[in-house]
């Protein structure tokens, strides 16, 4: 079948914009389906990516996969936007040298278990020492980065805050950074080993420094620009203009300028975040409303760019060195760094293995690698970080999950509408509220009403359906009926229901329904068809509800931050 | 707010029946002209699914059966006079019932229903009207004491 198709498609390949509705259609839906299976939906994104992808039926083609590039750097971009916008001042005054602690322990963690392991694997494999050694500390370096988009899309997926959290955005953050440190070292040394290479440690170094800082500069000086702009601007639409026209302005300059993107994009969203805390608060989340989509994109291109066939079996002998070492290095680094700072138990015990995704920053370095030792170990790298990186952001999300759910953290980061859509109408009710009978008397209702404080009542009939319902407003109307509040009862003073819902109504649907009639309250019945009364929903004290649990979520997951 | 807006002439009646099942079903008859979308039966029904919840003989000789029915188009008004009274009205001061004025309101106008039954309350709050009204055997004249307000 595959051939068939592959061949087809060598014909006539299918068009961009096809790809990418089919990408981003497919992706969604394997997200879905992964999600189910309560695995995170990147997961499913990338799946999706390597059946339709060259390992698999081939519609996203190796020509595809490098005419969508811009769009996996625009993802890119915004990933490292994001994370830019969760590093504020506060946090890393407090926790910087903490922080600087631990991404120092994993990252060397991580360069010498695999530095080590490779080396042996190669000399076992009869590479000889020089290429063995050369390889082995090559994949070192590419090992201390961790990608961010993975991790971050299952800390986002499941509105994680805490201290675990924190020191996760921050430690990928600077991740990248110092993979490309040690890379730059790690191919100077490298190259010397195997006389492939040109130019000194010194001259490495250099390059590399020109390309963090470049990268900072060009970052922190859009930010201040952008910041300028958005100060003055009102409107949310032409706001998300300017915010993806600089985005886009910064990644294209990284290409030009040759300096890191992903660094300068998170400069640019530190340089907001840290300018104007508040208002960059909803800068981010116009971002975060608009991504969804170029996430998925660049996931299922993940996948696609996989080529399994193409994979000769001796590499996948070096793949399981590479990937122990690189977990367990993270793992052990990132204890030994908490443990010498004295940080939270929940970092020391769960961090390392939030960091096992690879994805961009080590392909790019591969990529590098190749160009630099063409002739030697180049394409192996290439191989093998290929297939590497496809795993680490297979195990990745996963590991991401576990640690965040037993850390507690899950579910912390929350708004309103996140937690409407994890309640029913059930869950809302207010169980104090009284109800009336239809023959209660108008004298009783408005004795009733001056010790309660809702703004509507149901009415029942003796078998306790819902009939009718009564609202301050509507009494007030009464009030010219002095007298009568004897011999008027609920019954004559009740309207007909407007609307109601069951107990297993979803929450926004409930709150959606009220908003576009216009009411302040909704009865609540027990069941489809059944109008036995369970209760009222009433907008102001759900809004009133959903808040606090909001702050109660957010106090719970910053407390030890603050402490 | 004034009583003529929702009652004529036509719409009063002296009743014959001893028996509030009597007179509530004259009354009802009475208001077939404005119902007619609705028919007498389905009025019955709400009258005497309202009087099943408590008597609306709120004492004093005074009736006001009062419902709010879907389909009309304003609110409406008949009133019944007894000279002998209606003994098993069940009133609150267990007295017979000598005036009855039912009043049937659209679903939807809930404040012209509850005006309507506050004017018509104070109305007949008034010894003299009340007693002027029930001794009378004279729509014309029933008529005109309520829409006046005043003997």
């Amino acid at each position: 079948m595959t051939p068939v198709i592959s061949a087809v498609l060598a014909q006539a390949p299918l068009p961009t914009l096809l790809v990418i509705g089919l990408a981003i259609l497919f992706g969604t839906i394997g997200a879905r389906i992964f999600q189910k299976l309560h695995i995170p939906q990147v997961v499913g994104y990338i799946a999706i990516g390597v059946a339709i992808g060259q390992s698999g039926l081939g519609f996203i083609s190796k020509e595809v996969v490098g005419s969508l590039e811009p769009f996996c750097f625009f993802a890119l971009g915004i990933i490292g936007f994001m994370i830019g916008g969760e590093l504020h001042r506060d946090v890393f005054k407090k926790f910087g040298r903490q922080f600087l602690a631990i991404l120092f322990a994993e990252g060397i963690g991580a360069f010498l278990t695999v530095s080590i392991l490779i080396s042996g694997a190669g000399m076992l494999l009869g590479m000889g020492p020089a290429k063995s050694i050369a390889l082995g500390i090559m994949f070192g370096a590419i090992a201390s980065a961790t990608a961010p988009a993975a991790t971050t899309s299952v800390l986002w997926e499941l509105k994680t805050r805490g201290m675990l959290t924190t020191a996760i955005f921050a430690i990928i953050a600077l991740d990248d950074a110092l993979a490309l440190v040690m890379f730059s070292i790690a191919a100077s040394i490298a190259g010397k080993i195997i006389h492939s290479g040109s130019g000194g440690i010194l001259a490495a170094l250099l390059h590399a420094s020109r390309e963090l800082f470049g990268a900072a500069a060009l970052g922190i000086a859009v930010g201040f620009a952008l910041n300028f702009v958005l100060r003055r601007m009102r409107d949310r639409d032409r706001s998300l203009a300017f915010i993806i026209g600089a985005m886009a302005l910064v990644i294209g300059l990284t290409k030009a300028l040759d300096v890191s993107m992903i660094l300068a994009a998170m400069a640019l969203g530190v340089t907001l975040a840290n300018l104007a805390p508040r208002r960059s608060r909803e800068t981010f989340n116009v971002v975060e409303r608009f991504a969804p989509p170029i996430y998925v994109l660049f996931f299922v291109i993940v996948g696609a760019r996989l080529h399994i066939q193409g994979m000769q079996p001796w590499m996948w002998i070096l793949v399981v060195p590479y990937l122990v070492g690189m977990g367990s290095g993270k793992i052990i680094g990132a204890y030994l760094g908490a443990r010498w700072t004295n940080a939270a138990p929940v970092i020391r015990k769960y961090l390392g293995i939030c960091l096992f995704s690879q994805a961009g920053v080590a392909v790019g370095l591969s990529l590098i690698a190749d160009k630099k030792f063409p002739d030697t170990i180049g394409p192996v790298i290439i191989a093998i970080i290929a297939a590497a990186t496809f795993i680490a952001e297979i195990i990745g999300p996963p590991c991401v999950k576990y640690a965040v759910k037993a850390a507690g953290e899950v579910g912390l980061n929350v708004t309103e509408e996140d937690l409407m859509l994890s309640y029913n109408a059930g869950d809302m009710l207010d169980h104090e509220l009284p109800s009336f009978a239809e023959n209660t008397t108008l004298t009783k209702i408005l004795r009733t009403i001056a010790e309660t404080d809702a703004m509507s009542y149901p009415v029942t009939d003796a078998d306790g359906k819902l009939t009718g319902i009564i609202t301050i407003d509507e009494l007030k109307k009464t009030f010219v009926a002095e007298g009568l509040t004897d011999w008027l009862l609920a019954f004559d003073l009740m309207r007909p229901v407007p609307d109601s819902v069951t107990v297993q109504t979803p929450l926004a649907e409930a709150v959606t329904r009220m908003r576009e009639q216009e009411l302040e309250y909704l009865p609540v019945v027990a069941a489809e068809g059944d109008t036995h009364l369970a209760g009222m929903l009433e907008l102001a004290a759900v809004n009133r509800s959903l808040s606090r649990e909001v702050l109660r979520r957010q106090q719970l997951a910053d407390e030890p931050i603050k402490e | 707010m004034k009583i003529s807006d929702y009652l004529t002439l036509e719409h009063v009646v002296i009743l014959t029946g001893a028996t509030k099942v009597d007179a509530l079903n004259e009354l009802v008859s009475a208001a077939n002209d404005f119902i007619e979308s609705i028919g007498t039966e389905e009025l019955a029904r709400a009258v005497w699914e309202r009087e099943k919840m408590m008597s609306t003989g709120i004492g004093q000789g005074l009736g006001i059966p009062h419902v709010r029915l879907p389909g009309l188009d304003d609110a409406v008004m008949v009133v019944g006079v007894s000279q002998a009274g209606i003994a098993d009205y069940e009133s609150l001061d267990d007295k017979p019932v000598h005036i009855i004025v039912l009043i049937v309101a659209p679903q939807g106008k809930h404040e012209i229903y509850i005006r309507l039954l506050a004017k018509v309350a104070n109305v007949l709050k008034q010894d003299d009207v009340r007693k002027a009204i029930a001794e009378t055997d004279d729509p014309a004249e029933v008529y005109r004491i309520l829409t006046e307000g005043k003997v």
